[in-house]
């Protein structure tokens, strides 16, 4: 997956933009996310319905996915199955 | 220099509406180039007084690039949905800007939360908006005003520094885990802005502190906080809420774009620090015109330029005991300013970025000094040294 794609769930309103992929399938809600939204959505798996927060960045354990919330929604976030974590925020800078 | 006309006049309506002698021997123009005479500025180009933003060419437009933030490099892959793209390599990165379209760009780096921003692009949001007004405070308090500072580095810890010039109480509160990175980033400044400000500090992501917090803003006349709307709201922080019910609370929002909600998306969204905010409020646009000149037209000009705008703003607002929550808009305040120069003072204007590009390299604080810089008087709190009585109820 090419960094700065975009990807929409198929089962509920989260957008995301891929930072960095690696190997495996990005999922919301329990389903395969996809750059194009889908006509019907389908349902929101009840393990992954935690829901996403808008600017927050998730990544994987291995540190080899990382995805940035660009739009809200109720499912939350995994690769292959297993659920990405929040990202401590970005730090400030020294000065500006 | 340039801007330097209107804050002087703002700060003179300060002043006159503070009374406080310890302003006197202050110019409003001192505060725009007092980080450049700390840290030996020059008169920048296309590259910023700081060294963290440049002016970088695209296909139709010129856009300003703040890479500030450390890892703020590691988002360029996906901003030029490039993984080959080395994100330490400058001339990679302009090779790859020369290829695309500013709109295009700026919008899905705002996406990303980058700081930049195009010359040509009109402030989305104004100066202020008051999306909140205050319950009015049945008669004045009997006491200089207690003021909360949330904010970090320049616009909002200045505008809390003025409150404290005029005889304000301010509070500096800091996340212990998160703490203002310009204490160590740029420790003089940071002791001119920040002298004299009780420091508390705390973790947002305790039920406790957040309660304290909370109760700590309702005993305040005035908040002062630089976050994304978002941000203190997924804290339960809900400043709207909080100024429907605290009688005369003036509660400031310093942003980079407003929270305008419009075609090229929810400002409220956008991070925006001072060098790139003036570029998007036309400084650079402006500078352009009377020079021909690619720079920046000031040190992160947006920043103190906000800070003394919205310092002004909100102790009129207490003077008022009227209350509300005010938005600020660097990028807003900056056309403000310039608008004002350009139809009140056009030559003037027009001189300063003449004599701002022919000084170009030059050490800022030389040619646009003009009082000695000031030194700070009053000490400067450690992190979290007054912690115990401020969120304990005991202040």
């Amino acid at each position: 997956m090419k960094p700065g794609t975009k990807l929409k769930s198929t089962v509920c309103d989260t957008e995301v933009m891929v930072i960095k992929a690696g190997e495996g399938t990005i999922e919301c809600g329990g389903a395969a996310m996809a750059e194009a939204k889908p006509a019907e959505l389908g349902a929101l798996s009840a393990d992954f319905s935690a829901g996403t927060l808008m600017g927050k960045r998730y990544v994987d354990a291995a540190g080899t996915f990382e995805l940035l919330c660009v739009k809200p929604g109720k499912g939350n976030l995994s690769v292959s199955g297993a659920a990405l974590s929040i990202k401590d925020a970005k730090p400030l800078p020294a000065s500006d | 220099m340039p801007l330097a006309g209107w804050a002087e006049h703002q700060f003179a309506s300060f002043m006159a509406l503070t009374g406080s002698p310890a302003l006197h021997s202050l110019s409003g123009a001192g505060f725009l180039v007092e980080r450049a005479a700390i840290n030996g500025f020059a008169v920048p180009g296309a590259v910023s007084a700081g060294g963290g933003c440049r002016l970088i060419a695209t296909r139709d437009n010129w856009v300003a690039l703040n890479l500030a933030r450390g890892d703020d490099r590691d988002l360029l892959p996906a901003l030029f949905r490039d993984e080959t793209l080395n994100p330490r390599d400058d001339a990679a990165i302009a090779a790859r800007m020369a290829g695309c379209d500013a709109a295009d760009m700026v919008g899905r780096g705002r996406e990303l939360g980058l700081a930049l921003a195009a010359m040509d692009e009109a402030p989305v949001s104004p100066a202020m908006t008051v999306t909140t007004t205050g319950i009015r405070r049945a008669a004045p308090t009997g006491r200089a005003p207690r003021v909360i500072d949330l904010s970090a580095l320049w616009a909002g810890p200045l505008a809390g520094h003025l409150f404290w010039l005029a005889g304000a109480e301010v509070v500096k509160v800091e996340s212990r885990t998160r703490p203002d990175a310009m204490r160590d980033g740029d420790p003089g400044l940071f002791a001119l802005l920040n002298q004299g400000k009780a420091n508390v500090a705390l973790d947002l992501h305790d039920s406790a502190d957040r309660a304290a917090l909370i109760a700590l803003i309702e005993r305040a006349d005035m908040v002062i906080e630089a976050a994304r709307p978002r941000a203190l709201l997924q804290f339960g922080i809900d400043a709207d809420a909080l100024v429907a019910r605290v009688p005369g609370l003036v509660w400031l929002t310093i942003t980079g774009h407003g929270v305008s909600d419009g075609a090229a998306g929810d400002a409220a969204h956008w991070v925006g620090f001072g060098d790139d905010c003036s570029v998007a409020g036309g400084l650079s646009a402006a500078l352009r015109e009377a020079t021909g000149r690619i720079g920046f037209a000031g040190d992160a000009l947006a920043d103190p330029i906000t800070g003394i705008a919205a310092a002004l703003v909100a102790w009129h607002r207490w003077t008022g005991r009227e209350g509300g929550r005010i938005i600020f808009s660097m990028a807003g305040t900056i056309r403000a300013a310039l608008k004002r120069e350009q139809d009140a003072e056009p030559a003037r204007l027009y001189t300063s970025l003449k004599r701002w590009a022919a000084a170009t390299g030059r050490p800022m604080a030389e040619v646009f000094g003009g009082t000695p810089l000031r030194s700070p008087t009053a000490p400067v709190a450690a992190l979290g040294q007054d912690s115990a009585p401020w969120l304990g109820g005991t202040l």
